[in-house]
């Protein structure tokens, strides 16, 4: 037995001797790195008072930089390996690795996880994401401060681009997308029953034309669609009907205004028209009952952003022909078109990364080299994948940008997509309580579209758990 | 101590792994939520001391009582369900009559293997308003279209049964393991004094079970208790359907009030002790324990 337990400890003893050597052969590892990354930022330094020309001269070490991604982030590998095959000779050995995140807020949870643990090494270099995780990262100094880099740049922008990705003055976001509000319809549906889709112009008149259709399909075919959950919310409140009437939340001190503010009254009664009268098909977006109900001609028009054409080109592609695209409608009193969404790549504060400098170079190439971003959109239009609108003027200014597309018998959607941005409203403010906002107001308004309480009710009760809740927002 | 340490070193350093384990992944992180409960914090900034406010707030919010009556449903329906299915599924399964049983056993326990998530968006197209199975069969007897997951009344239905579904397989094999152990001279002797099946199944199967079904119910109950994955991918509308954990899950991860959702998980956990305490109690009252 005493044989037998000497035995046992030699080889508890062996091990964790072993396991000590191993630590510290990796901390032997952690120490070469961190001497790498001081003669690193030592090079860096010495390039940053060089000229930019020497910057471009940079070999980038071999390894793989990380960016955050959701939607359909794996269209845009292929202009990332192009971008490298382009730049083998900064970059020889460098890979571009796009993880999915499930949306803006996994992105921003995953990053800020990272950082709380301490393992900087798994971070990514890049990631994209909204307004509101932004400014959260920002706050928490897990981004850097792009000002110096994006000023000289800003007169090549559409105007607006970098607004949303600012936090106190100082610009995180390098804008990736600007897309606007606009109206889908199905052209032979209005062939079908001999109804004029020029008018629509007016949410009044759109929602004329839905009665219309109502009654001349026996009911079959509805104006639009209604999500059952928070992208009802989403789509026709916060980037929808609320900016158009100039809704709000709070007010300029930051206090709860959901329940008596006129604007957001007009923007949620005329929901209650829509609902009331029946001219919303209700089912969740992004699933296939909606589609069928489009290729069944029950679901006529999609008052919604930019952003659902790719999903009516990919989801739908038998349909190419019957759809068309025009402006939002706008309310008659406030004449303003849809709130632009603008969708934001920012790079980490990390200083162990390498790839910073070459994120950079890649948005700015993304962003302004126009022959490359042409070939890349033609490669992603074949396939149906999604593209947005550049930012560039002067890449907009290209006749690529105004070519018609077969997907809409022959209109142009780029050229809509343009059109869409002309007169802009305002994007309700972001504040760091926004998030959980939505989550309050979104849970009554589905409460109202599940018809379980009227809107009037909907709305007390918004203000109410927005107070209770919240009290009062950071606006700034 | 430390002599009942020094005598029995070895054995304590056999099971240390394991308290070593706990103490790392179970015992701190308990402990650190509840501090992180008593704090403001959006995982980003420091942590801000706020007393019992976010337990304050908690008791005060209808999202959580919605959540917690909603938990409480799935875990009172489904539990029943299950229960009884896998009594009835194992008692089939271990009975003489049937054949081929590998075959029969192998079916039944497929649920338990299919990926959760998979299952609920198939579940989910099963129960659509519009293009669902379920109301294709409604609607052909002649019932109308319900709003299984768009409307506020039916959503927790769906969730009970995909969450049913999934684990009457497990129970089936913890009680079917269970009936093999009981020998079949009491059947035999039963059926000689003339019991009939039923009588056989409350005089005999039932008490010679009843460890395995308490069992059962213990980790039942706290699994239910725990439900996410159905709740979350079968959302209805509003607070119809959600649970308490994927409430937790909301208020932590997708509007970052950490300090708010570490004050739910305590919540959580006072629950889950109280009601497995009550069974005990139960089980000790009835002279099991």
């Amino acid at each position: 037995m005493k044989k037998s337990q000497r035995l046992l400890s030699m080889l508890i003893s062996t091990a964790l001797i072993l396991t000590v050597a191993a630590c510290n052969s990796k901390k032997d590892d952690t120490d070469k790195s961190e001497q790498q990354a001081e003669q690193k930022a030592e090079d860096n330094k010495g390039a940053e008072a060089a000229p930019a020309v020497e910057v471009e001269k940079t070999l980038f070490p071999k390894g793989t930089m990380t960016i955050y991604g959701y939607g359909n982030p794996q269209y845009l590998q292929y202009y990332y390996d192009d971008f490298l095959e382009r730049h083998r000779d900064i970059a020889p050995e460098v890979e571009i690795k796009i993880v999915q995140a499930k949306n803006a807020q996994d992105a921003r949870e995953k990053i800020s996880m990272t950082y709380l643990s301490g393992a900087l090494k798994d971070l990514p270099t890049c990631t994209y994401i909204d307004p509101v995780g932004l400014k959260d990262l920002a706050n928490g100094d897990m981004i850097l401060d792009m000002t110096d880099f994006l000023t000289p740049l800003l007169p090549k922008m559409v105007e607006g681009a970098t607004v949303d990705g600012m936090v106190d003055g100082k610009m995180y976001g390098l804008p990736e997308s600007v897309r606007p509000q606009l109206l889908f319809y199905n052209k032979s549906i209005f062939d079908e029953y001999g109804i004029d889709p020029s008018q629509m112009t007016t949410i009044e008149k759109w929602i004329e034309v839905g009665r219309e259709l109502k009654e001349k399909s026996g009911g079959k075919t509805y104006l639009s669609y209604i999500d059952p959950g928070k992208n009802a919310w989403r789509y026709y409140g916060r980037r929808g009907l609320m900016p158009q009437a100039n809704g709000r939340i709070w007010d300029d001190e930051g206090k709860v205004v959901m329940g008596t503010d006129p604007g957001t009254k007009k923007a949620m009664e005329t929901l209650d028209t829509l609902m009331k009268e029946d001219l919303l098909f209700k089912s969740t977006i992004f699933e296939p009952p909606l589609y069928d109900a489009c290729r069944k001609h029950q679901v006529a028009t999609f008052y919604i952003g930019a952003f659902w054409d790719e999903f009516l080109r990919k989801n739908v592609p038998e349909m190419a022909g019957e759809w068309r695209v025009m402006n939002a409608p706008v309310f008659e009193k406030e004449q303003q078109g849809g709130a632009p969404v603008t969708g934001y790549f920012v790079i980490l504060n990390n200083p162990d990364d390498p790839y910073t400098e070459l994120a950079k170079m890649l948005w700015e190439d993304f962003t302004f080299n126009t022959e490359q971003r042409t070939k890349w959109v033609k490669r992603v239009d074949s396939e149906n994948g999604p593209y947005a609108n550049p930012i560039s003027l002067e890449m907009l200014d290209d006749a690529f940008w105004k070519e018609p597309s077969d997907y809409y018998g022959g209109q142009s959607f780029r050229t809509a997509e343009a059109q869409g941005l002309q007169n802009p409203s305002k994007n309700l403010p972001v504040t760091a309580q926004d998030a959980e906002a939505d989550v309050i107001i979104s849970a009554e308004l589905e409460a109202y579209v599940a018809g379980n309480q009227t809107m009037e009710e909907a709305l007390q009760n918004m203000q109410k758990n927005l107070e209770g809740k919240i009290g009062q927002s950071e606006v700034k | 101590m430390i002599q009942a340490l020094k005598r029995y070193k070895w054995p304590y350093l056999f099971i240390m792994p394991f308290f070593l384990l706990f103490l790392i992944f179970q015992l701190i992180p308990n402990i650190f939520t509840v501090v992180i409960s008593l704090t403001k914090w959006n995982a980003i900034a420091k942590p801000q001391y706020v007393g019992l406010k976010n337990y304050q707030l908690l008791f005060c919010d209808q999202m959580f009582w919605d959540a917690t009556w909603n938990t409480f449903i799935y875990w009172l329906i489904s539990g029943i369900i299950i229960i009884v299915l896998a009594l009835f599924i194992g008692s089939l399964l271990t009975s003489k009559q049937l054949k081929i049983k590998k075959i029969y056993s192998t079916i039944t326990f497929l649920p338990n293997v299919c990926a959760v998530i998979s299952m609920a968006i198939i579940f989910k197209l099963f129960f659509d308003t519009n293009e669902g199975l379920f109301n294709s069969i409604l609607v052909s007897v002649g019932i109308p279209k319900q709003e299984w997951i768009t409307g506020a009344s039916l959503s927790k239905i769906p969730v009970i049964f995909l969450y049913s579904w999934r684990n009457i397989p497990w129970y089936t094999m913890i009680i079917v393991s269970g009936l093999l152990n009981i020998s079949p001279d009491f059947y035999e002797a039963a059926h000689v004094d003339g019991a009939n099946t039923v009588q056989q199944f409350f005089k005999i199967t039932l008490p010679s079970l009843s460890n395995v079904l308490f069992f059962c119910f213990i980790t039942l109950t706290s699994d239910a208790w725990k439900i996410f994955n159905e709740s979350y991918m079968l959302k209805g509308p509003s607070t119809s359907n959600i649970s308490l954990f994927q409430y937790m899950y909301d208020s932590g991860f997708t509007i970052f009030k950490m300090g708010y959702a570490s004050a739910i998980g305590v919540v959580l956990t006072v629950i889950l002790l109280v009601v497995s305490i009550v069974q005990f109690i139960i089980r000790k009252r009835q002279g099991e324990v």
